[in-house]
């Protein structure tokens, strides 16, 4: 069923609207936030793989060139796709039900910026058109910017301002890289861009065309919060409610994959994009890792885990093989998965002990046994231990670095993996293992029950991904076949 | 390339270079936001450009016109098209932007940046 691929975006979209516009009613607007959360990833599985034409407008053949063109905005829905956008579906239902339960008297508006970013996000994965990308990468920033504002955490607006001036930034010399590429190609459409650039219709030596992609990456590295953009995405991490940052970093990953897959198509042929995407995500790898071995303050600490992961994701992509790449987009996935499991339970235990410093935390294992159990299989997936799906994808990775003749990149993934179960190792200890402070306070407080349903959930996930990838990695290797 | 497309297209830069230098050395959070705002309009601008055709007319088809002239003759009508909604867009991450500034000047009671996001760039220097 094609029909139903406009409505992975339509859904949470026409969803935010009305919550917004009926949020007085508070059991009507829970309800139904509900259901149409549980819809999310349901629909992308229930969706045949094809392509949409909004208008109905089919691609046309240009008799004077040979060539076809797509006069309408496309959405293109692939497996890819699917898995990704099934995944956030899983993520936003799950980060909803928490935020359901949690509060009595629901906020429509914070409602309205979980379905609004989730909406921009699916859109994003799913467009063939570039400007289209924009747009709801616009859209995606006003809501992560909402998501951190509306948390009561301190300094959560300066934050959001923060936040929103550097994307001011970054988006526009994203725009101005487009309007480059529309000056030469005539086109705003990927595949019409690619096909225009691979047939030679376009210099790719030429300096506009080279100065779109430096204005391009510029803003992919401002949606990846890659470097310069780490300690600000580590930020908004911070200062959003723990499940919504566990929304917040699934958004990131999502746009970061969405904007390099198109940057990849577009660019492929020069060898300089590659280099640039295996430097900064080197780069973010080194420093997410050292900077969160200094953090004291846990949320802030997996925020620069996050970064870190997110160089992993690169590292595949940059390498630029059909290998490599498989390795990159299954390493992301797992990052969605193993990350929002871990701000969800480290979500739980601010819920319990009201503390975010580790060093005033301790001996939380007795007192919480189930988090604190799911909590250290997350951290030893993301560190890569073996069998859970971050041991699949980081091995997958330094096969891919071996492959390609980079003995010594696969060599600093594997440091920066051990460095990686480090940090986790030693700020577990410190907070689930050490003896308990005097002062800390425990017994009354309880972990929400929908927190430890969403930690379970995922954490299967993390575990079937780990035994068996190739449910996974087949059709992400047929997909990167498709577009090398 | 006409002598209009240029003056265009040099004003953009010169909106986005002006810019960039008040949303990076301005410390005043209005004063840097206009400077956000003039980067948004010299995109726009540049944007508009490429869609410029001397002597062209707007691309709109009337009853009686030749298909092929028109063809010809029509201003690319693709780049009117984006624009309009990159300033929609723009409009509202002013608006947010502006909503947030409203909300700490009451904190702080100061528009400037070094003091209102202080506390933030002391986290930040520390993680660096």
């Amino acid at each position: 069923m094609n029909e139903l691929i406009p409505l992975m975006v339509i859904v949470p979209l026409m969803a935010a609207l009305l919550i917004s516009a009926f949020s007085k009613f508070n059991k009507a607007t829970k309800i139904f936030a509900f259901v149409v959360a549980l819809c999310l990833p349901i629909i992308p599985i229930a969706s045949h793989y094809g392509l949409h034409y909004f208008g109905g407008y089919a691609p046309i053949m240009d008799n004077v060139t040979n060539v076809m063109y797509h006069p309408a905005i496309t959405y293109s829905f692939t497996f890819l796709q699917q898995i990704f956008i099934a995944m956030l579906g899983l993520l936003t239902f799950l980060v909803v039900f928490i935020y359901l339960t949690k509060y009595k008297k629901v906020s429509g508006p914070y409602l309205f910026l979980l379905f609004l970013g989730t909406a921009a996000v699916t859109a994003m994965l799913l467009t063939d058109d570039i400007f289209h990308m924009f747009v709801f990468f616009e859209i995606l920033a006003l809501a992560q910017v909402g998501i951190v504002a509306a948390s009561s955490i301190d300094y959560s607006y300066e934050m959001a301002l923060k936040y929103m001036i550097l994307g001011s930034i970054g988006s526009p010399m994203m725009l101005l890289g487009i309007g480059f590429l529309l000056a030469l190609t005539g086109s705003v459409n990927v595949t019409d861009i690619a096909a225009a650039v691979h047939n030679g219709l376009v210099d790719a030596t030429s300096p506009v065309f080279l100065l779109s992609l430096g204005l391009i990456f510029f803003g992919w590295l401002y949606a990846s919060g890659l470097p310069p953009f780490h300690t600000i995405k580590s930020g908004i991490y911070s200062k959003a409610e723990p499940h919504g940052a566990a929304l917040l970093q699934s958004f990131t990953v999502v746009s970061m994959i969405s904007i390099v897959l198109i940057m990849f198509r577009i660019y492929s042929t020069l060898p300089i994009f590659e280099v640039l995407v295996v430097f900064f995500s080197i780069l973010a790898m080194i420093l997410g890792v050292s900077l969160a071995l200094t953090q004291t303050d846990f949320r802030r600490m997996i925020g620069f885990l996050a970064v870190g992961e997110l160089g992993f994701i690169g590292l595949g992509i940059g390498l630029g093989t059909q290998y490599a790449v498989t390795a990159g987009l299954f390493q992301a996935l797992n990052e969605i998965i193993i990350t929002a499991l871990l701000f969800i339970g480290f979500g739980a235990i601010v819920n319990a002990t009201d503390e975010v410093d580790t060093r005033k935390l301790g001996g939380l294992l007795a007192y919480h046994p189930k988090v604190s159990i799911m909590l250290l299989i997350a951290g030893l997936a993301m560190a890569g231990v073996p069998p859970l799906s971050g041991f699949q994808s980081k091995l997958m990775l330094v096969q891919a670095s071996l492959n390609c003749g980079f003995p010594e990149i696969s060599i600093l993934a594997i440091m920066v993996s051990i460095a990686t179960f480090v940090v986790f190792v030693k700020t577990y200890y410190t907070m689930f293992l050490k003896p308990k402070p005097r002062e800390l306070e425990l017994e009354k407080k309880e972990v929400p029950r929908t927190m430890i349903f969403a930690m379970g959930i995922l954490l299967i996930i993390v575990i079937l991904l780990g035994i068996f990838p190739d449910i996974v990695t087949a059709g992400i290797s047929n997909f990167v076949g498709g577009i090398l | 390339m006409a002598q209009t497309q240029l003056a265009i297209l040099l004003t953009s830069a010169a909106l986005v270079v002006i810019g960039l230098y008040s949303a990076i050395f301005i410390d005043n959070i209005i004063k840097k936001i206009i400077g956000i705002s003039f980067i948004e309009e010299g995109a726009n601008l540049f944007i508009v450009a490429i869609g410029y055709k001397p002597g062209g007319v707007v691309p709109i088809l009337m009853p009686g016109m030749d298909t092929s002239w028109f063809a010809a003759n029509a201003a690319y009508p693709l780049p009117f098209g984006l624009v309009l909604t990159s300033i929609v867009i723009g409009a509202s991450t002013l608006a947010v932007m502006l909503a947030l500034v409203m909300v700490l000047y009451r904190r702080y009671g100061t528009l400037s940046t070094s003091v209102m996001l202080a506390d933030t760039s002391k986290q930040e220097e520390y993680d660096e």
